[in-house]
């Protein structure tokens, strides 16, 4: 046991003879993963075997180590090697001098082998890091006495915290290190081994003074380093160093529990050995009984119960599809886990790792001794982080809650990031710009894109403590005849807006966009598994060919419009899912083309009540316009022949925009002001007045209070792109001029040339209603007159013969239809078949 | 160099090992060849190239690998079908106090101490395949893989049956690495350095086979290269031969050694769980050879024909090529002249450029009034020709069982950690007929609709979903899509639809050698020449293109963008680079034959 006194000396602890000892040894890394893992995870199982673990420090190794760890500079390395343990050094001197006074009163100073990194130094180092760390704003050298009696360093805080919740573990923010002494940091990722080693040293000593009865080990995990490599620039040179990495796991091993200490039982005389530790990954079986009165060989065999095991496990990491270069396939990499971060991240999870490059080698068969001149390399997992699935983050105003448990970290832009995205939202033509940069390549659809926009930044959702709430979503449908460069909108749309989904109506059906419950294979439990809609939670659900959908699927999306909900009851599950999405559906007029002589409904076929939940309903028709012919016809011409690069100026890249798109919506809140609420009353007002024609009983309604809530969303929209905390006038403008444009497009009654909502709430406009009262009129004078009561009936087309005389214009046999209809509703007549009867 | 000549093709080794013995001479630690090369690689590639001693490199087949040495130069051609990542290996070592490489090499000839200063360097693994639907044709015959003087012609055999063409997969393990430190003395007491390691990633392939090997007829290899990624990237490989997925090289280097390294049948906890490695899963080295790469390159079309004859394409000749395919296909067709038309101008059609997700230069065909009675009399004509004059090329015939089975995006399997290969997954360049005929009425199940969603992307973007389980990765490709249908095939909606009309059942004569050469050479020749347009023919386009969406509003922006499109591969088919008022006027008038048609 005494071998193993200096855990560099037998383990590819530095750096230069790391590639060397994988190959010298074949089972080194195992065996060095196994001591490391002793060092880190047991502090209570020094070699020396025989003192009793009392929190001694993992490196307190040397044979001759002293139990006691706070003797000072009791140094074990033997004269003959070449010095290299950070020995029990522990005891730490109150003043920080005391630290420097080290190197003096040695005349030898122990340096990490292969380098010239002085052990102490680095000891001290870590120490004052660890005393004397404060956050930025306290930390000036100036009052570094003064601050010490008066605030507590950030470090010794946090240690007094991990000592009472009785933790295992304290992470250090790899940042914090490099600002206290970018030096220690350096070290640190070079030689994450040995500093490592001497970190965990330094902080045991430090719980030991703090509470002298602590007895577990508390290991430190660094993270959060400067900089982070991508698995595919993993090269040689990042062998045993600090490597932070981001992916994904894609699988799991199963737990493997790893002998830490075995014991031997003599089968002869029944005595049992003291704890053999593993070494070099294997544990050495005595070949002789140690009681001298048995003596005898090849007698011992493994106790299983007494032996201990710590947990490990193996997961693959993979790299996210950000990453991967066009044409690439993911590269993946091993990571080994140690206690508690064994099962810390699932497959699927997104996780940023911080840990030690490792190699091992590879040898040719179990027996032979001949090594592959392969490597097989994996990451010794110190830190886990999980990071956010989305690419534009989720996180953001629009929710209403934002108290629960979210991290914050989630959402990070850097200073400069953020400077540059206030810099380009304080230009005067921000609005503009984003527009254009909106879809470059489809030109045109000004209106459509201002009004896209607007549903990418969206309004703030609100909630009264009635718990009545409104969505701050805004919903956008853009009918158009075929070829209109809808559907690139919307790809455009998803790939730009978070947790955006894709679906098209014909291949959707009601569960697939809700939530479906499904029986879990392996446990037989009921699941329930989200659709596209809860999974755009805070997203934008994109759904193209919207009249294609069955009508069972779209009656699933009224609650969703309105109340952002969906609500599942079955098989034992009675649930209510949050879906705060915004939907952006596109359509085709039913037949094929746009007819501008019928009315939305009647173009498309969707129910009214689902029409009007819609914020902005834009008609994207195919005029024929010389103008746009020509522009449309430079587009494709230069798609073609020119480097398409070239036309496009002043355009904000798509990760610009998307960066200023989640600012937007995590940090900026915009208010109404009262003089804007008064802008908006007035603005309804008067589109409301709009339908009162004077002198005239025909009654229009022209805005309902769903326009009023898509107005307030909009002016929200539209504040929040110019990063302002308060809805300006111009924004409430620009609102009203938005909705009036889409509007006008779809509601607009084509018989009156008048904005009718009655188009959109009912299906029906009020001119048509007078219609069609004016027919069942005249249907009912001809009646009176033809058909006595009780008398013979009259065929319909007779009927509509007469009433084409008599009004002296075309009538439509369904309109006469609908109008015999309503008067047999009233019980006027009654119809059998194609013949009508007074009654 | 002036040195003693190395016989490269047998012993291409010690041509290595001298190399760096030599290099090493004047380098103290190979660490100071970090950028991947000591000069052996110029050496390989002189050799091979200015010297053309290409051809004599015999061909790696399944024909071949028997009688293929070990260790001796070997080609290799194969698309790259999945990237293993990379590998870690001893790439220098020292062997008392002589320096020694394992560049090349799975196994290092001489016991590496436990205490030997090594430098570990890093290749690159890739799966290579032999190109999916390569006919008969474009191969490289064994005849000519015996004759090693004759390397590249190969006999002239025609229709192969596709399945043969397709069973020779092979991977191909390429390796490059940088320095390989052979013998050579190293100052005594030198202190152990700093793992040298070097940055070059080495491509280090194994070669297995995915499927279960039919009958030795394919040959999967995985190849090992040495592959500059990064810094020394530029030092010797010219930017093309960055490796990407789905591309076709072409591979030198050698067959690895030792067949009797087995996977580690690991007694020891540990390694074994790290064995999740791809080399896990595969097949023993006969079946999947290993293969350690020199050089590499990237194949076009050109490159498949027997005799490449690098000839400048003038213009008259190509016209009379061009008018010779044109009466061909115009036989084949049943003397459809407008469907000939067409037919041509899909072949030549490329993606040459991608505006968003828009891929520009598509040309996907659809010839509708495919009735049962002329499927059977023209469908396998027809096969049959875009199979002598394309390189790769494929055909599916859609029915719902095959759509509700066939696996037809490559899905990654984690279990074997390797991509599996869908029908999808096709080299650049290939040709693909979806024969819709035999679609009948029925259900599709979940797969079925996955599938048919797929086969509509690939129609519109030109692309395809890589299924990576947890997110799906959009591939790009450059397919040309024929569809044979009865009516509008609305699961491929193709860029151009044309009514198929034949007058003639059967009036294709038979077609010599050298035609077939010359249209094979035309086609993929001409496609390849580079295009512009004058400014005031771009006015004229555009005017025409306003003055035709003034005459007719259903005309949308597809139809515009196939016009140019048209006009483009039009003039490329005369060998024209720049778009003249007569081709485009030709491309206006053929549709307007197609439109007439579609009434």
């Amino acid at each position: 046991m005494a071998s193993d006194s200096s855990p560099i000396n037998n383990g590819p602890s530095s750096p230069d003879d790391s590639p060397s000892s994988p190959i010298g040894n074949t089972f080194s890394s195992p065996g060095d993963a196994a001591r490391r893992n002793r060092r880190r995870g047991r502090s209570s199982t020094p070699s020396a075997f025989d003192t009793p673990p009392v929190h001694r420090s993992r490196f307190a190794a040397a044979a001759d180590a002293t139990p006691t760890p706070s003797r000072s500079r009791q140094r074990s390395g033997g004269a003959g090697r070449p010095p290299v343990t950070p020995t029990s050094t522990d005891d730490i001197p109150a003043s920080s001098e005391g630290g420097d006074g080290f190197d003096m009163d040695d005349a030898r100073p122990t340096f990490v082998w292969g380098t010239n990194i002085s052990v102490e130094d680095v000891n001290d180092a870590i120490q004052r890091f660890l005393r004397d760390f404060r956050e930025a704003s306290s930390s000036q050298n100036d009052d570094d006495m003064l601050q010490h009696l008066h605030t507590e360093g950030k470090y010794e805080k946090l240690i007094k915290q991990v000592i009472e919740v009785e933790g295992d573990s304290l992470d250090v923010d790899a940042h914090d290190v490099f600002e206290h002494d970018p030096d220690l940091y350096t070290k640190m990722v070079r030689y994450p081994l040995e500093v490592l080693a001497i970190f965990d040293l330094v902080l045991m000593n430090m719980v030991s003074r703090i509470k002298p009865m602590f007895e577990k080990h508390i290991q430190t995990r660094i993270f959060n380093l400067k900089s982070s490599t991508t698995m595919r620039n993993l090269n040689p040179t990042d062998i045993e160093r600090m490597v932070s990495i981001k992916g994904m796991i894609i699988r799991c091993s199963s737990i493997i529990p790893e002998i830490r200490e075995a014991i031997f039982r003599c089968l002869v005389c029944g005595n049992c050995t003291d704890p053999v530790a593993v070494e070099r990954g294997r544990i050495t079986e005595p070949t002789i009984c140690l009681r001298e009165e048995c003596q005898s060989r090849n007698s011992m065999t493994l106790l299983h119960n007494r032996c201990r095991f710590t947990d490990k496990q193996i997961v693959r990491l993979q790299e996210t599809p950000d990453e991967i270069p066009e044409g690439g396939t993911p590269h993946t990499v091993s990571l080994l886990m140690h206690d508690k971060l064994v099962d810390a991240g699932k497959p699927g999870d997104r996780v940023e790792v911080t840990g030690i490059y490792r190699a091992m080698s590879v040898r040719i068969g179990a027996t032979q001794r001949t090594v592959k001149s392969l490597f097989k390399t994996y990451i010794d997992c110190l830190h886990i982080k999980k990071t956010d699935k989305s690419r534009m983050l989720v996180d953001d105003a629009m929710d209403i809650d934002n108290s629960e448990g979210r991290n914050p970290e989630e959402v990070h832009f850097d200073e400069e990031r953020v400077g540059q995205l206030k810099e380009l939202s304080k230009q005067p033509d921000i609005y503009e710009r984003l527009t254009k940069s909106l879809a470059p390549n489809i030109w045109e659809l000004d209106d459509v894109k201002k009004g896209l926009l607007c549903q990418l930044f969206g309004g703030n959702a609100l909630k009264l403590a009635s718990g009545a709430s409104f969505r701050g979503d805004i919903n956008i449908l853009l009918v158009g005849d075929p070829g209109t460069s809808k559907s690139q909108l919307l790809q455009y749309i998803h790939k730009l807006s978070p947790r955006g989904i894709y679906t098209s109506g014909r291949g959707s059906s009601a569960v697939g966009l809700t939530a479906y419950v499904t029986k879990d294979p392996e446990t037989g439990e009921t699941v329930l598994e989200s659709g596209a809609l809860v999974l755009s939670d805070r997203g934008i659900c994109c759904i193209d060919e919207f009249d294609k959908m069955s009508d069972n699927a779209r009656s699933m999306l009224h609650e969703v419009m309105e109340q952002q909900t969906v609500s599942i009851a079955k098989a034992g599950i009675i649930a209510s899912l949050n879906a705060r999405t915004s939907v952006l559906a596109c359509a085709n007029p039913s037949g094929s083309r746009y007819n501008p002589r019928l009315s939305v409904i009647d173009n498309i076929h969707l129910p009214p009540t689902l029409l009007s939940r819609f914020d902005l309903i834009y008609l994207i028709l195919d005029k024929a316009d010389e103008q746009t012919d020509r522009r449309l016809a430079k587009h494709i011409v230069s798609l073609h022949f020119e480097n398409p690069e070239s036309m496009e100026q002043d355009v904000m890249d798509i990760s610009t925009l998307t960066d200023y798109v989640s600012y937007a919506r995590k940090h900026i809140h915009p208010q109404l002001s009262d003089e804007v609420a008064e802008e908006l009353t007035r603005g309804y007002v008067d589109i409301r007045r709009r339908g009162n024609f004077p002198g005239s009983s025909k009654k229009v309604i022209t805005a309902t209070p769903r326009q009023l809530e898509s107005l307030i969303r909009l002016s929200e929209a539209l504040a929040r792109i110019r990063f302002a905390e308060w809805v300006e006038r111009r924004d409430v403008m620009e609102a009203f001029r938005l909705l009036e444009v889409a509007m006008q497009q779809s509601a607009t009654d084509h018989a009156t040339g008048t904005i009718d909502m009655d188009l959109i709430t009912t299906g029906v406009s009020a001119s048509e209603r007078m219609r069609r009262e004016a027919m069942v009129q005249a249907t009912r004078n001809i009646i009176m007159e033809k058909i006595q009561i009780g008398g013979p009936s009259m065929r319909l087309l007779e009927l509509l013969e007469e009433l084409k005389q008599s009004t002296g214009s075309e009538v439509q046999l369904t309109d006469l239809k609908n109008a015999v209809a309503t008067l047999a509703s009233e019980g006027f007549v009654t119809m059998h078949g194609e013949s009508v009867k007074r009654s | 160099m002036g040195g003693p000549q190395y016989d490269f093709l047998s012993n291409p080794l010690g041509a290595v090992r001298s190399t760096f013995e030599k290099a090493m001479a004047s380098v103290s630690d190979p660490s100071s060849f970090n950028s991947g090369d000591w000069g052996a690689m110029d050496l390989f590639t002189n050799f091979l190239f200015d010297q053309s001693h290409h051809f004599q490199v015999p061909v790696l087949t399944p024909a071949s690998m028997r009688w293929i040495k070990p260790n001796t130069l070997v080609r290799f051609r194969g698309m790259i079908q999945d990237m293993l990542g990379n590998e870690f290996y001893v790439g220098a070592y020292k062997d008392g106090a002589v320096w020694r490489t394992n560049k090349f090499m799975d196994v290092s000839q001489f016991p590496i101490g436990p205490s030997a200063d090594t430098r570990i360097w890093e290749r690159r693994l890739l799966y290579c395949v032999p190109v999916p639907g390569l006919n008969s044709w474009a191969q490289i015959s064994s005849e000519a893989v015996t004759d090693q003087c004759m390397g590249w012609t190969s006999e002239q055999r025609e229709k192969r049956p596709r399945a043969e063409a397709e069973c020779s997969d092979m991977t191909v393990s390429s390796e490059e690495d940088q320095g390989s430190p052979s013998t050579k003395k190293m100052r005594e007491g030198e202190q152990p350095s700093l793992a040298s390691q070097s940055r070059e990633s080495e491509i280090a392939s194994s070669s297995f086979s995915l499927a279960p090997v039919p009958e030795g007829n394919s040959l999967h290899c995985l190849v090992k290269v040495r592959f500059c990624l990064r810094r020394s990237y530029e030092v010797y490989d010219s930017p093309e031969s960055e490796l990407k997925l789905n591309e076709i090289f072409e591979f030198v280097g050698i067959l690895a050694s030792d067949p009797e390294i087995q996977e580690d049948n690991v007694d020891n906890d540990l390694s074994n769980e790290f064995c999740e490695d791809p080399l896990r899963h595969f097949p023993p080295n006969k079946v999947v050879p290993r293969f350690h790469c020199f050089v590499h390159r990237k194949l076009a079309a050109q490159d498949f024909l027997q005799n490449n004859p690098i000839i400048e394409p003038k213009l008259d000749m190509v016209k009379g090529i061009r008018e010779a395919l044109l009466r061909h296909l115009t036989a084949v067709l049943g003397n459809d002249d407008v469907a000939a038309h067409f037919m041509l101008l899909h072949l030549l059609s490329k993606v040459h450029s991608r505006v968003d997700s828009l891929a520009v230069g598509k040309l996907s065909l659809n010839l509708t009034c495919f009735s049962k009675e002329i499927v059977s009399i023209f469908g396998n004509q027809l096969n049959v020709v875009v199979k002598n004059l394309m390189p790769f090329t494929h055909c599916i015939p859609l029915t719902v069982e095959y759509l509700n089975t066939a696996s037809l995006a490559p899905k990654k399997n984690y279990d074997i950690n390797r991509l599996e290969t869908g029908a999808l997954q096709l080299a650049e360049g290939s040709h693909l007929i979806v024969d819709e005929t035999k679609l009948e009425a029925g259900t599709l199940n979940s797969l079925g609709v996955e599938n048919a969603r797929l086969l509509n992307n690939l129609v519109e973007w030109q692309k395809v979903e890589y299924d990576f389980k947890y997110y799906k990765m959009d591939m790009t490709t450059d397919v040309q899509l024929l569809v044979l249908s009865e009516g509008k095939s609305n699961i491929l909606p193709a860029d151009v639809i044309v009514p198929f009309r034949p007058s003639a059942a059967n009036c294709s004569e038979a077609v010599t050698a050298e035609a077939l050469e010359a249209w094979r050479w035309y086609l993929a020749t001409v496609r390849q020449l580079p295009h512009s347009i004058e400014s005031e023919m771009q006015q004229v386009v555009e005017n025409d293109l306003v003055a035709a969406r003034q005459a007719d509003r259903s005309l949308n922006a597809q139809d515009l963008s196939r016009w140019l499109t048209m006009s483009r591969l039009m003039s490329l088919s005369f060998g024209e680079t720049s778009l003249s008022l007569e081709h485009w006027q030709m491309v206006k008038e053929l549709d307007r034959l197609r439109k007439e048609r579609l009434k």
